[in-house]
């Protein structure tokens, strides 16, 4: 990285939410948000079920839209633009509950991920030419190189459906890598995992920051999130209860006693 | 280069593309020998019968089969194509390719015009909308009697002008093998535009959002866009298919066009499989042979029919396709897909 890019990051955060709110019915799922992640860090985002984390991360990817409150990235308003409009951006995603394409291939559902990257004039794609053969070779390349990443190289050829929980989690992980995100949203990602898978995800999660990409994870896996993140927002019903580095979380009484409870910690 | 997996995958890639240049082959070689073979004039009608009906299924398994749209109104692009080519010829006296350029056109904005306002649909909102599309097309088709002659429709439609190349003759589409040919090519030429279309990164996009179209968004796929063009190129074919259909059969009646028809071209790529394009290809031409090979059944025909199709469905719901690649693999030939 060289030294322009801290200065900007540090005027600017890459994400910024303020006053987010959304309800369903009469459930306010999402209350008076506000945060701010600077780029190149990992935030999480953790609490317990229903404290509106999943929704939270629904707003920022554009499957919601806020009733109320604003959402910027990197001084783009996301508030009123669609969920594909945001790849574009450099925002990507997976999913709590899984969401492969599961009749296509492992490297079939990478090179969906390369949608918003093909540079290929549209004849080409009914005349197979050079550029179309250029720009299908850089995709396998890229996309050999993400299933590598994610120690998923064996499996090219597999249908996604057929993989096992953890390959399919690690695979959501590559695919969502093959739109070239900035900011990387994790859901739930440790869940159904063992231990060591959680490692390998860690790991991951860590070389990703490393290289400059920006992370929100919305975890309920303590541990996970106390190892990884730089920031942490705790949220119950709803609202903001609590952010700060892992050590201030831990100790705060108000999260201890909403959130981790006796027998939790 | 160096990575093993790529290096791996490359092989492979370039032996699918010898054994697809010899399946081309073979299917060139194929169309020209059927007329060949079935010299009758019954068998070369249902030869070109059906080439037409390829045309369709191809088209509609595109925006169900890749796309994952539920469309119950194929039929209403079919009609649109034959009466829009079929007026503009004998109303206005316009040459029958240009017509022809018109009908696929007309079909194809029809097409997209539906699925602008229908894309917010989904699964049976969708096939119920599609489906009313269709009842309205046959009942203008059926009713506008100033403009389509409606119920006794129109006839004497001539064949598409014969291709003269200095002063010789190369084909005269009185012929019903040249027009054989003509559909055959037609078709062929189609299948190959479609399967390049599948087999480019725009197949991934379509199938992406027939598996899932939030995780779709999540990597940048405007579904709404998608599903429109998938719906704009399917009617476009059924367009196509329309035109031939017209000045194949020279009559032109609304009621070629109802909607049952829809549904015998959703058999077609139902028995033949959805999400591969040859599938619906060998189901269009089963479904066509079948109830003529029938015929000896008399009465009993469409019965013999209907329990042909419910048995496809229940034992192999994904079609001939699957069928036949059950069957390769019990013979240890490589799976190509």
């Amino acid at each position: 990285m060289s030294a322009a890019a801290p200065v900007a990051a540090t005027a600017q955060p890459l994400l910024q939410a303020q006053g987010l709110h959304k309800n369903f019915g009469g459930v306010k799922a999402v209350a008076d948000i506000f945060f701010d992640v600077p780029a190149g860090t990992i935030f999480a985002v953790i609490g317990p079920n229903g404290a509106g984390k999943s929704t939270l991360l629904n707003l920022i990817s554009g499957i919601y839209r806020p009733d109320a409150g604003s959402l910027s990235f990197q001084g783009n308003d996301l508030s009123r633009m669609p969920a594909h409009r945001r790849v574009r951006l450099g925002i990507a995603r997976t999913f709590q509950k899984i969401r492969l394409f599961k009749q296509l291939s492992v490297l079939e559902n990478v090179i969906a991920g390369f949608h918003v990257h093909h540079s290929v004039p549209a004849w080409q794609y009914v005349v197979h030419g050079a550029v179309f053969a250029e720009d299908q070779q850089r995709c396998r390349e890229q996309a050999a190189k993400l299933l590598d990443f994610v120690g998923m190289s064996a499996r090219l050829h597999v249908q996604a459906g057929s993989l096992s929980y953890g390959e399919q989690r690690m695979l959501e992980l590559a695919r969502a890598l093959a739109t070239k995100p900035q900011l990387l949203l994790i859901d739930e990602p440790a869940a159904g995992l063992n231990a060591a898978e959680v490692d390998g995800l860690l790991d991951r999660i860590r070389s990703l920051r490393s290289g400059g990409t920006t992370v929100i994870l919305v975890e309920h896996n303590m541990d996970l999130v106390m190892n990884v993140a730089d920031r942490i927002m705790v949220m119950d019903y709803g609202r903001r209860l609590f952010e700060g580095v892992p050590e201030e979380v831990q100790k705060n009484p108000a999260v201890i006693s909403a959130y981790l409870g006796g027998e939790l910690s | 280069m160096s990575d093993p997996a790529i290096a791996q995958h490359l092989p492979g890639q370039h032996a699918k593309l010898r054994s697809r240049w010899l399946a081309y082959a073979l299917a060139v070689a194929v169309i020209i020998v059927l007329p060949l073979i079935f010299n009758d004039t019954y068998w070369r009608t249902n030869l070109t019968v059906c080439a037409i009906n390829v045309l369709l299924a191809i088209g509609l398994d595109f925006i169900l089969g890749y796309a994952g749209q539920l469309n119950l109104g194929h039929s209403a692009f079919y009609g649109l194509g034959a009466y829009v080519s079929t007026l503009l010829i004998v109303k206005l006296g316009i040459p029958f390719w240009i017509a022809f350029i018109a009908g696929v056109t007309f079909a194809g904005i029809a097409g997209t015009f539906l699925s602008v306002f229908a894309v917010r649909l989904r699964g049976h909102y969708l096939a119920i909308a599609s489906l009313g599309f269709a009842v309205i097309v046959h009942q203008i088709l059926l009713n506008w009697i100033s403009l389509t002659q409606g119920p006794l429709g129109i006839y004497g439609i001539a064949p598409p002008p014969a291709i003269v190349i200095g002063g010789v003759v190369i084909a005269d589409f009185h012929n019903l093998a040249a027009f054989f040919y003509l559909v055959a090519g037609f078709a062929f030429l189609s299948y190959i535009l479609l399967s390049q279309l599948v087999r480019s990164p725009i197949g991934e996009t379509l199938t992406a959002i027939r598996e899932d179209e939030v995780s779709a968004a999540s990597l940048g796929i405007n579904g709404a866009a998608w599903k429109v063009f998938a719906f704009g190129v399917g009617s476009a074919v059924a367009g196509a298919a329309g035109c031939f259909y017209a000045s194949f059969v020279g009559t032109l009646v609304p009621d070629a066009f109802f909607v049952s028809e829809a549904f015998n071209i959703l058999a077609m790529v139902i028995v033949g499989g959805m999400g591969t394009l040859i599938g619906p290809v060998f189901g269009a031409i089963l479904l066509t042979v079948l109830p003529e090979v029938l015929r000896g059944f008399g009465d009993l025909r469409l019965v013999v029919y209907g329990a042909a199709l419910t048995f496809v469905v229940l034992f192999m719901p994904g079609g001939l396709a699957q069928a036949a690649r059950v069957i390769a693999e019990k013979f240890g030939v490589r799976n190509s897909t």
